[in-house]
């Protein structure tokens, strides 16, 4: 069945041949960013130092740092309730939106502090995609939702272009090609969470942060998922959290532990975390004796 | 305790009396107000439409092409093709309730606006419209405080000056050839792309110009078969046109519902057959007080000769003013309370407020009319203005709480999608939570405006006339509506022949034109349901 997503792959790059386009866009974007804030030396995209997040009185999350490296996979796992979605959503302070949560710490987006005062929340998540648990395509045709990004950001540009594009980096567009008019929520499970996955690379962020994407998804949904992921690593960097560890073992170059109370106990190389654990309560959740 | 031999021989028996009983007792409540409706829904339309006064041939021609074939038909469809029984149904119903809608909107061009004004403001508006489009096309790089001020003169500007000019045009096409074309265009367009479904542009366009030529065809064909070309131009363009369209538009979507086109013509097939029949067999029809003198004439000393055609205009008319005044306002409120108030005490008192206000007696709300419209701002009594605002004030908390309803329905995924796109709050509003919410909205604030239909308390506060020789044709002319029209025959012209005749003539209008404006509210309501 694996074998099916990996043919279509082979038969979108074959198509989609003016790759030109995709490193001029990606230019402009290195560009902007540098005009924007001082680029962090090194290839960490995100860096987290000491974050601690509250809801009301209760902690969800202690003293996190990490920095997460570019164009990889980096994957979030953890039993439920450990804050490793919490932790995602501080990144596009999608947070701000409970009125409940309270964030100290520091968050840089390449170099620049995301809870400084002059950062505009919604300036952030237009540079930061975002991929929902379960698929929540807007009730919209399927050109719409994946032109959505680029109209409320008023980008510039061929959209047609964009959102085929768009469509084909998320190993959709064969299936939708003739049916753009549709609407988003005729697809099946696996395809709205693809179209999801277009919707949010449109707009060409910087960062995908994915909060456990395949979660609602049958199996082999979540195979072509998770080929889709290791695919978009070549060009974006992704943020995943995942309840499944063999998905994170599978996918991802870089895995975060974090256990209940909210700490990261280990964050490392993923072959590492899932061979040779520094930490003996990582090794005890990874072989199924804790969580 | 497993038993030795593995088999129970008696499992006892539980006692289920009293549940029972209960069960019948709440049967009985439920069907009790249903069936007391029933009877005086039945009585009332006996004493107005009195079918029983009919000749028996009239009755058994009517069963025989219409009553048995529909049954038959209906029946039938009903076990092996249920989807396009509802289908034909749809039809039949929409072709109703737009005929009637055509009725009042043709009654506003006969006899309240002239086709060329109205023309004139539409074409004024389209303009500023082209003229605001223009400016956002022009550059969106320009700030929004000079767009908005570039638009608001072009709107205003053209809103000032167009109908003016237009309506001193020394020559302008016939009223038919107006109406076409500020009427029928939008209704053309719409209908034409649905029925066109996916086809390309120009077959879309063909179905469009097709749509068009039906309406316009009106103003020559109407005339031939004795209908002024106003009425005729009207009634294609909201009626027939819509009903063809949603037909034809269906059936291409959903080739297998064909059937139900077929129930649909064996309807109205049945009663075009059945009328010929009667007409050329000799067969008298009923003696029915709701007829077409009746729908429209005004009132009169006798009461075979009453009628309710300036209140059926002062309804429609109130009830537009209402619509303008309690939607911006209703769904502005809601939104606001829904999307943007913070949780606090403020937002917490005007919330339990609402709810209070939505119980207050609708005699108080004329009262307040009274007092706000008519004392304090010194506006004339019983106007459509002062009318519309005090039933759109009564209706105001019932329009909110089923927008911030609506509102509250729309998942809370379709706003997290939308902000973790960068979205702002409006545009997340505009984009995604509006348009979601509109079916609810709009069943809302239908089901509202039934209630202010049937208002007659507030009326008689701001003194509206009891009895009204004529349609009002402004905002600042007195007007009078159908409950206070029935009421004034019940009251003032208390008399046998009234009760007899007129009352019940009066409330089976009236309960056409409500239960028409619930159905339609239902139909979207179920349609938005089914979309999720």
């Amino acid at each position: 069945m694996t074998d099916n997503p990996n043919q279509e792959y082979a038969a979108d790059e074959s198509t989609d041949d003016p790759t030109t386009d995709d490193m001029s866009i990606q230019t402009d974007v290195s560009e902007s960013v540098a005009a924007s804030g001082p680029t962090m030396s090194g290839d960490s995209v995100v860096r987290a130092e000491n974050v601690d997040v509250w809801y009301n009185d209760d902690q969800a999350l202690q003293d996190i740092s990490l920095e997460i490296p570019e164009n990889q996979v980096t994957a979030m796992i953890g039993p439920s309730g450990c804050g490793k979605s919490t932790f995602l959503r501080c990144i596009n302070r999608m947070n701000d939106m409970i009125d409940a949560a309270r964030v100290e710490g520091d968050l840089y987006l390449r170099g620049k502090n995301v809870y400084d005062d002059d950062v505009d929340p919604v300036a952030l998540r237009r540079r930061v995609g975002m991929v929902f648990q379960s698929p929540n395509p807007f009730p919209k045709s399927i050109y719409d939702n994946v032109a959505y990004g680029l109209k409320i950001q008023n980008k510039d540009g061929d959209y047609d272009e964009i959102v085929e594009d768009s469509l084909k980096r998320a190993a959709l567009w064969d299936e939708v090609k003739d049916q753009l008019g549709t609407s988003g929520l005729d697809l099946s499970g696996g395809q709205q969470q693809r179209l999801c996955i277009a919707r949010a690379i449109a707009p060409d962020p910087e960062v995908i942060l994915m909060d456990e994407p395949a979660s609602a998804l049958d199996p082999v949904a979540t195979s072509k998922i998770e080929d889709l992921i290791s695919e978009l690593a070549q060009e974006y960097t992704v943020v995943i959290v995942t309840h499944n560890m063999q998905q994170a073992a599978r996918i991802s170059n870089k895995t975060a532990v974090f256990l209940t109370g909210g700490e990261l106990v280990e964050f490392d190389d993923t072959e590492k975390i899932f061979e040779n654990p520094e930490s003996q309560r990582v090794e005890d959740y990874i072989t199924g004796k804790f969580g | 305790m497993a038993t030795e031999r593995g088999e129970i021989e008696d499992f006892g028996h539980v006692s289920r009396t009293v549940g029972t009983v209960f069960r019948y007792l709440l049967l009985a409540a439920t069907l009790f107000g249903i069936v007391a409706l029933t009877v005086l829904l039945i009585y009332v339309a006996n004493d107005a439409i009195q079918p029983l006064t009919a000749d028996p041939g009239w009755h058994l021609t009517f069963l025989l092409t219409l009553v048995l074939p529909t049954l038959g038909v209906g029946a039938y469809l009903s076990r092996t093709d249920p989807a396009s029984l509802r289908f034909g149904g749809a039809v039949v119903g929409t072709l109703a309730v737009s005929t009637m809608f055509a009725g009042g909107v043709a009654m506003l061009f006969v006899d309240i606006v002239e086709p060329i004004t109205w023309f004139a403001y539409v074409l004024a508006l389209c303009l500023a419209l082209a003229g605001v489009v223009g400016i956002e096309r022009f550059d969106r790089r320009l700030p929004f405080l000079v767009r908005f001020v570039a638009a608001g003169a072009v709107v205003l500007l053209s809103v000032l000056f167009v109908p003016g000019l237009v309506t001193s045009l020394p020559v302008y096409p016939s009223d038919g050839v107006l109406l076409t074309l500020s009427v029928g265009t939008p209704i053309a367009l719409a209908a034409g792309s649905y029925a066109a479904v996916a086809d390309g542009r120009r077959r879309r366009l063909a179905a469009v110009g097709v749509a068009l030529a039906v309406i316009g065809l009106g103003a020559f064909v109407g005339p031939l078969v004795g209908v002024t070309p106003v009425p005729a131009t009207v009634v294609l363009a909201v009626a027939v046109v819509p009903t063809g369209s949603y037909a034809v538009g269906h059936v291409r979507r959903y080739p297998e519902r064909r059937a139900g086109l077929g129930f649909a013509a064996v309807i109205l097939g049945g009663t075009v057959v059945g009328a010929v029949a009667v007409e050329t067999l000799g067969f008298a029809g009923p003696q029915s007080w709701v007829d077409w003198g009746f729908l429209t004439s005004a009132h009169s000393g006798t009461a075979a000769d009453a009628g309710l055609y300036p209140a059926i205009g002062g309804s429609i008319l109130l009830m537009a003013t209402v619509a303008a005044l309690s939607f911006p306002l209703g769904v502005g409120a809601a939104v606001y309370l829904e999307e943007y108030a913070p949780d606090n005490r403020l937002t917490r008192f005007i919330d339990v407020n609402i709810s209070n206000l939505a119980g207050v007696p609708s005699v108080v709300y004329g009262l307040l009319g009274l007092g706000v419209f008519v004392t304090y701002l010194g506006q004339p009594t019983g106007t459509v203005l002062i009318g519309g605002a005090t039933l759109a004030l009564l209706i105001l908390p019932i329009v909110i709480i089923s927008a911030r309803e609506a509102l509250r329905s729309v998942p809370d995924s379709m706003r997290q999608a939308s902000y973790g796109m960068g979205a702002t709050r409006w545009q997340t509003i505009k984009n995604v939570v509006l348009p979601r919410a509109f079916p609810g909205i709009l069943t809302g604030t239908i089901l509202a405006l039934g209630r202010a239909i049937g208002e007659t308390a507030p009326l008689i506060m701001i003194g509206a006339p009891n009895v009204l020789f004529s349609l009002p044709t402004e905002l600042s002319s007195k007007v009078s509506a159908m409950p206070l029209q029935v009421y004034a025959w019940a009251s003032l012209f208390a008399s046998e022949p009234f009760y007899q005749a007129a009352v019940p003539a009066g409330v089976v209008v009236l309960l056409v034109v409500l239960l028409s404006m619930n159905s339609i509210a239902i139909v979207l309501r179920n349609k938005y349901q089914s979309d999720r």
